[in-house]
């Protein structure tokens, strides 16, 4: 576990960005996301990594409007950098073609990539599905029922919210992170409040540390439920999804009796501990969860051996570990692949102790492995709230580090979909900026890569094996 | 004219018509019992068609006139394929005879003028769907030709009342022939009927549908005439595994009741087969109509080897 200290910030000039970002790549460091911003001076490029010792940041002057690409370096990079040219009109020299994010123009070949040849053909779906689905646009390069190629239409639901929190009081931010979207809501507000803790130089204590990991785990326990549920749907097992549809339903009362709110929504707060349980609900909890617990390990046997479930499950949108490292795959769907990264073995600020990231019995990286995998972090995520509802839940606060403030803090947090890394630039006490990557903001290209060379009606499974978001990662 | 054909000729329309959506009702209440909720009644089906029926349609750009007569077209030939199924053993004669190539036929029509009108308004997921339904009537139908073949050995004849004649003999189920074509009769009713695991009914993920791809764009009456048209074909398909392949008295009353009994079963397992198994690979459902295809042959081969007694 790294030690609790601030993002180191290293300002270098325009031409110096690229080699900089390089050298914190060979020094092991993870790219964790892409941002531009607007100082004093004008634009500024800024560019996170996650490394053993601590977070860092790049941070570049942009004079002439263009700096180079990063994206042949990080692949990962590639929406970051759209979205900072879409919304920011940074220029990035060498990233062609800088194919729009945010702006939806309407030739599609402003945006697709271009396959030739007689027999493929395009399969549009969206951005208005059948059911309770949010808005973004599929449109596949088919030939006969194989996927060549999947282009990704999103930010339907572009709200503004980062901008929206711009020059408002830092706690007030809590609420614009929290309405990126629902079923993140705490991971979100969490990584929020870590960033700005970072930034004025503030660590949470024992009892905050305890409430907030508390609220994580509660918030992944019921998305991961649901995200079962959802491959069950896909494959059409009813019973399965009713099942984990209903236990679902069950944690979120849960939540709803020990915070007030089904999506634990205003749980968090900035330097500031509000949840409060008593010992008896704590152990009511605990009874609750136990139970829980015990059923949903009966229905994952049944799933086991339900032969028609898992023939569809194998070999199906495999995503190699390569390419998830490559594409900067986060969260469950990466660990399904092989990659032995979970933020929670990285939260000083958090109350997770010696935790090891979690892997499948087979990390081969497809359906059968995403949804196993879910299985394996059920069981985590049940122990560690048992062993958390031991206690009863004091409000906490937090201590001053010895830090000074830097004005510039990093908040990285595991969500149910994989790491969700906030960013704030402090303006004394209002926010410069406030950029918020979450895991599904990090996955959707691994899901279209995923999509490639699978039977296109197996994609509504794929999807659901991942079950990403759209409303944070449009925000 | 008979009372026994009277009555069956009162059966295959009322029966037919109006009843067939009670049997998809039935199925969609009791999948939703047996999956822990409470589920629509089984009336559901007749409400929708009442609402449907009250609606005005919709017409999508381009489309000519193949898109307006494909529903009619479908009802109809779904209509008169209605006419031909015996009801204990008996049937008014329409004009049509009862010839089983017929009804195969009559079935292919209805799919043909369905798949035509999704290539007529060229939608995407109309077009993908009609087209794998097309990919699956290529082993459906023959599936459904052998196991007729295998059932009209008997009294050799592909009339669909000598067929049922020769269901009420008792030496036919000392045949494997009889058993090959009764196994193989239950894959072509999942595939028929569009039920899982060949094709999931309830879903709503346009990518991933067969028969309700084509139906897609349509809305009001039209839409009404296509869901009846695969109700009925709920009908025609049970209806038609009871009067060939589940031995029958020889009395009228009863043959009716053990039709009315074998419909009612084959429904409870039609829910029960949809709630157990999930949906398989589009590209597996050729295998096992292929399996069934291969028992069918099997079934031949005893036969001509003696097994016909």
């Amino acid at each position: 576990m790294p030690a609790l200290k601030a993002a180191l910030v290293e300002r270098v000039t325009a031409q110096d960005w690229r080699a900089a970002c390089e050298r914190h790549a060979q020094a092991g460091g993870r790219f964790c996301g892409l941002f531009a911003s607007r100082g004093s001076q004008g634009l500024q490029a800024n560019c996170l990594f996650a490394r053993s010792d601590q977070d860092h940041v790049v941070c570049a002057h942009v004079s002439s409007g263009a700096i180079d690409t990063l994206v042949d370096l990080f692949a990962a990079a590639g929406r970051d950098e759209r979205e900072a040219h879409d919304s920011y009109g940074l220029r990035f020299a060498g990233h062609e073609p800088m194919r729009p994010l945010l702006d939806h123009p309407v030739e599609p070949e402003a945006w697709t990539v271009a396959v030739h040849g007689h027999d493929p053909y395009q399969v549009a779906v969206g951005p208005i599905h059948a059911g309770v689905i949010e808005s973004g646009h599929f449109r596949f390069t088919v030939v006969g029922e194989r996927i060549l190629h999947l282009d990704l239409r999103m930010f339907y639901k572009h709200r503004g919210l980062q901008t929206a929190a711009e020059g408002r009081p830092l706690a007030d931010g809590l609420r614009y992170a929290q309405r990126a979207c629902a079923a993140c809501a705490v991971t979100n507000t969490v990584a929020y409040a870590q960033a700005c803790e970072s930034a004025l130089g503030l660590a949470p204590d024992r009892n905050l540390r305890r409430a907030r990991t508390l609220l994580l785990e509660l918030e992944r326990l019921y998305n991961h439920l649901n995200d079962v549920s959802a491959i069950c749907a896909g494959v059409g097992f009813a019973p399965g999804a009713m099942a984990f549809a209903a236990f679902k339903e069950r944690a979120q009362r849960l939540n709803q009796r020990l915070t007030g709110h089904r999506f634990l929504f205003n749980t968090v707060a900035l330097a500031a501990g509000t949840l409060h349980i008593g010992q008896g609900d704590t152990r009511a909890a605990r009874e609750e969860l136990k139970t829980l617990d015990e059923e949903q390990r009966r229905l994952w046997r049944e799933l086991q051996f339900a032969g028609s479930v898992q023939d569809r499950l194998g070999d199906v949108g495999r995503l190699t570990r390569e390419d998830a490292v490559r594409l900067g795959a986060v969260g469950p769907s990466a660990r399904a692949a092989g990659v032995h990264q979970d933020t929670r073995s990285e939260s000083p600020r958090l109350f997770y102790g010696e935790f090891v990231p979690a892997t499948p019995e087979y990390a081969s990286g497809d359906v059968a492995a995403r949804l196993d995998i879910r299985r394996v972090e059920l069981a985590h995520t049940f122990a560690i709230l048992d062993e958390l509802l031991t206690i009863s839940f004091m409000p906490g606060g937090v201590k001053d580090l010895d830090a000074p403030p830097n004005g510039l803090g990093v908040g990285r947090v595991e969500s149910p979909r994989g790491e969700t890394v906030c960013a704030v630039q402090t303006d004394g006490h209002t926010t410069g900026r406030l950029h918020l990557r979450t895991g599904s903001y990090a996955n959707w290209p691994a899901v279209a890569h995923a999509a490639r060379e699978n039977l296109l009606p197996d994609f509504p499974l794929i999807n659901k094996s991942f079950e990403l978001c759209y409303a944070c990662a449009d925000r | 004219m008979t009372l026994a054909t009277l009555a069956a000729g009162v059966v295959q329309v009322v029966g037919g018509v109006l009843g067939a959506p009670a049997i998809v009702g039935l199925i969609q209440h009791l999948k939703a019992r047996l999956q822990g909720r409470r589920g629509p009644s089984v009336l559901q089906p007749y409400r929708e068609l009442r609402r449907l029926w009250g609606k005005s349609g919709v017409t999508p750009e381009p489309h000519t006139f193949i898109y307006t007569v494909a529903p009619a077209v479908a009802a109809a030939s779904t209509i008169l394929a209605l006419l031909l199924l015996p009801i204990g053993g008996h049937g008014p004669d329409w004009g049509l005879g009862h010839d089983a190539l017929v009804l195969i036929g009559l079935l292919a029509l209805a799919r043909f003028a369905i798949t035509l009108a999704a290539w007529d308004t060229t939608s995407g997921f109309a077009l993908m769907g009609g087209a794998r339904d097309l990919m699956f009537s290529v082993f459906v139908e023959g599936l459904l030709l052998l196991v007729l073949v295998l059932l009209a050995l008997p009294l050799h004849s592909t009339d669909l009342l000598s067929m049922s004649h020769a269901a009420t003999l008792p030496e036919v189920w000392s045949r494997p022939a009889h058993w090959a074509a009764a196994v193989a009769f239950c894959l072509v009713i999942v595939a028929e009927t569009g039920r899982q695991p060949v094709d999931n009914p309830d879903t709503h993920l346009e990518l991933t549908m067969v028969h309700e791809g084509p139906l897609l764009e349509y809305a009001g009456r039209e839409l009404a005439y296509l869901q009846w048209s695969a109700a009925a074909k709920h009908w025609i398909m049970l209806v038609l595994a009871c009067e060939l392949v589940i031995p029958n008295p020889v009395s009228f009353a009863a043959q009716v009741a053990v039709l009315g009994g074998g419909v009612l079963l084959l429904s409870v397992a039609l829910a029960v087969c949809e709630t157990v198994q999930a949906k398989m690979r589009v590209l597996r459902v050729p295998l096992l109509l292929g399996s069934g295809v291969a028992l069918c042959l099997l079934g031949l081969a005893s036969w001509f080897a003696g097994g016909g007694g």
